[in-house]
């Protein structure tokens, strides 16, 4: 059982690896990062406990924020979703990121006291 | 009044309100000579003001001669127009009647119209009805009549009491003299209906002193105007009960008018007298005599008992009389005496016999009565009336005991029954919370009033002793300390909440941290790189500001507030929006020229990269490779 579940993971990697072009490797590695980060916060609130609440929050959320974006943003630059968004070219795409993360930014840093 | 307006005056205005206030009061003036002196000195001839002062001082003080020149008369006349204030018009026209010079009635009844019209304030309206007044007779009045009533519409009604104007007492005041001086002189009745000339009356002369001279002069005015026109004269009834008790007989009345002169001519009757706990009428139509300008009733001769009674008097005898139903509350007052003071030691069960002691006031029990737990102390009385026999229940009759060495007192009620009899028990046992327990000498003190007696009790009537079971130390009675600073409230404020230490925080910001690292080594491994940045002026300036505008988040946190912030972001995030724009258009211009060229030939688009290209609106599948023409 475990077994196939390694072959799996190790042959989707395999593909992941070939397939994909390095502009999404990119973004998933900021992905990842992005992931690290807000489970960190997490496990320092769960550790530690909630004390400046707005400031876990803000943090949180900002995590959160970050990176819904940046999977929108690879949504919209992959090459194989080009039917899905005739009229959004990566360029508008990456326009659209940064505008949403400085609205983003705005907030979490009014909310991080 | 007559102090203030007998007193020094420096200027003509303030002889004339003296001098003339003093003689409508009736009062004589002091010093004429000296005062005639000084108007002719402080006369000046070219002011109407100063005619006007001097020719009505002339016309109270006899004896006091105004030279009068033409140029006097016609300044005077020239005054008299629609051009000048109501003021002028008003002292011109009086100086002109008593200087006794001729003036055109007809003339001044429509200047005055005229300024009503444009000066609608009372003030004016009033000096217009006091200018009307000194008119011809044959003038038409009529209009100036009719100002009268819209004025008397125009006062203040205050809780039904009183009525003046909002302007004030001078106000109300003046506009009673000029309304009665007017409808005098035309001989018509004021349309000022009764009730509303009782109110005029209890606002003008509530005030007991005065502000100002004029002030006093135009409570003096309207005093004589009430007392002396033909229409209303307001009565004033006082009365003078000076000792309503039963030794004297008699109660008396001063019904005077409203200068307190006292009217002679009327008859004064009681329409009816009742008590006014039990209703029943005492006195029906009994006339009051008149005796050297008081009016005496002896009411005494019936016998009422004491208690509070409402007399209703009329006066009657002249037709003008105003208020002259009257409403007086009358105090019948008498002495108490107590009766049958009786005090006896009784036993709980009844089993020895009482031992009673009679008291006669105001002397003391001789012996002092002793009483434990096991007995009751009872006292009885009654209270009679000294001048009629009969039994009185007034409202306070205390029974006070009174503790000689810890000071300490208690008073209890004594209640009357069924017959009058005032009963008062101690019950020892039963009490003792109110006396603490404190064992001891207590005098005793009986307290009788009301306030239709004449002489409240406090009689010391005997000492008891009680003897309380459980007795504690007498402790002495400490004031109560109300008083005192109480002691001090110490504020908490609200305790922080607890901290994580320093170094769990530190471990943990560098924890969080850390995943950047780990950012930055797998895009080195990726191999992203910046090898395609241009430098063009857009590009520099789009990256510049995007730096500004996350510095800008990180001063945003430290020193700014949001409206700054906002003003701010939305410069720099203006122009980092078109450099961007422009650089991000360059970029794919870029990436779409690399693809295409033109045939040199046939300058036909030629497209070369097979791979599917994604720009804007121009992405499409390229799918040919050379130009269709030529194939190169």
């Amino acid at each position: 059982m475990s077994n196939s579940v390694i072959s799996v993971i190790s042959r989707f990697l395999d593909e992941y690896g070939t397939t994909t072009p390095n502009k999404l490797k990119v973004v998933d590695a900021y992905l990842l990062y992005i992931l690290l980060t807000g489970a960190l916060q997490f496990l320092y609130c769960l550790l530690v406990g909630t004390f400046p609440f707005n400031s876990f929050l803000s943090g949180f959320i900002s995590c959160v924020g970050s990176f819904i974006l940046a999977v929108c943003l690879r949504i919209q630059i992959n090459p194989q979703n080009k039917g899905d968004f005739l009229s959004i070219s990566p360029e508008r795409a990456f326009a659209d990121f940064l505008f949403a993360h400085t609205v983003l930014h705005l907030v979490v840093m009014n909310f991080i006291g | 009044m007559q102090n203030l307006l007998s007193q020094q005056f420096t200027d003509l205005e303030s002889a004339y309100y003296s001098v003339v206030g003093l003689t409508k009061l009736g009062a004589t003036v002091p010093d004429h000579e000296v005062r005639k002196t000084f108007v002719k000195s402080q006369l000046d001839s070219t002011s109407v003001d100063s005619l006007f002062f001097a020719a009505e001082i002339s016309r109270a003080i006899s004896g006091c001669e105004i030279p009068v020149s033409n140029e006097t008369r016609d300044l005077l006349l020239a005054a008299v127009s629609e051009d000048s204030t109501m003021t002028q018009i008003h002292r011109a026209v009086s100086a002109l009647s008593s200087l006794g010079l001729p003036l055109a009635s007809q003339e001044v009844v429509g200047s005055l119209t005229a300024r009503i019209n444009k000066e609608d304030n009372v003030m004016a309206i009033t000096m217009a009805l006091q200018t009307a007044s000194q008119l011809s007779q044959q003038a038409e009045l009529g209009g100036i009549l009719e100002e009268i009533e819209d004025l008397t519409a125009r006062l203040d009604d205050l809780g039904g009491l009183y009525l003046q104007f909002e302007e004030g007492l001078e106000a109300t005041a003046m506009f009673v003299t000029a309304a009665y001086s007017l409808s005098d002189h035309v001989d018509m009745e004021p349309p000022i209906k009764e009730d509303q000339v009782i109110q005029l009356v209890n606002s003008i002369f509530s005030k007991k002193s005065w502000d100002s001279l004029s002030e006093a002069f135009s409570v003096a005015s309207a005093a004589a105007a009430l007392s002396g026109n033909r229409f209303h004269v307001p009565v004033v009834v006082t009365a003078q009960v000076t000792s309503p008790s039963l030794s004297l007989s008699d109660s008396q009345l001063l019904v005077t008018d409203v200068i307190s002169q006292p009217l002679d001519s009327a008859n004064v009757v009681v329409e009816s007298a009742y008590a006014v706990a039990s209703k029943t009428a005492i006195l029906n139509q009994a006339p009051f005599t008149i005796n050297d300008g008081i009016f005496e009733l002896n009411f005494m001769s019936s016998q009422p008992a004491s208690g509070y009674y409402q007399f209703t008097i009329a006066v009657t005898g002249d037709s003008r009389l105003v208020a002259n139903h009257v409403e007086l509350k009358v105090k019948v007052s008498t002495e108490v005496a107590v009766t049958n003071m009786d005090l006896s030691v009784v036993d709980k069960d009844q089993s020895i016999g009482t031992k009673t002691t009679r008291v006669d006031y105001p002397s003391k029990a001789k012996s002092s009565f002793t009483a434990d737990s096991h007995q009751n102390f009872a006292m009885s009385f009654q209270l009679v009336d000294v001048n009629t026999g009969v039994e009185l229940t007034p409202h306070q009759t205390f029974v006070r005991l009174h503790n000689q060495k810890t000071g300490q007192e208690v008073v209890f009620v004594a209640e009357p029954d069924s017959k009058n009899l005032y009963k008062f028990e101690l019950d020892t046992a039963e009490r003792k919370s109110e006396f603490d327990s404190i064992s001891g000498t207590y005098s005793l003190y009986l307290i009788v009033g009301d306030a239709t007696l004449e002489n409240p009790i406090l009689w010391n009537v005997a000492d008891v002793i009680l003897k309380f079971v459980d007795e504690e130390a007498p402790a002495t009675v400490q004031p109560k300390t109300l008083y005192v600073p109480k002691p001090e409230i110490q504020h908490l404020f609200r305790e922080p909440e607890k901290k994580p230490p320093t170094v769990v925080s530190n471990t943990f910001t560098a924890l969080i941290l850390s995943p950047f690292l780990l950012l930055l080594i797998l895009w080195f491994k990726l191999g992203a790189n910046i090898s395609s940045f241009s430098f063009s002026p857009s590009t520099i300036l789009f990256h510049l500001g995007h730096a500004a505008m996350l510095g800008l988040m990180y001063v945003y946190w430290t020193h700014l507030n949001m409206f700054q912030t906002l003003k701010y972001l939305a410069i720099i995030g203006g122009v980092t929006f078109l450099a961007g724009n422009r650089m991000l258009a360059q970029k794919a211009v870029k990436r779409y020229a690399w693809c295409t060229s033109e045939c040199m030939i046939h300058d036909l688009l030629v497209i070369r990269c097979s791979v599917r290209a994604q720009r804007g609106s121009h992405s499409f599948f390229h799918s040919f490779i050379h130009c269709h023409v030529c194939n190169n």
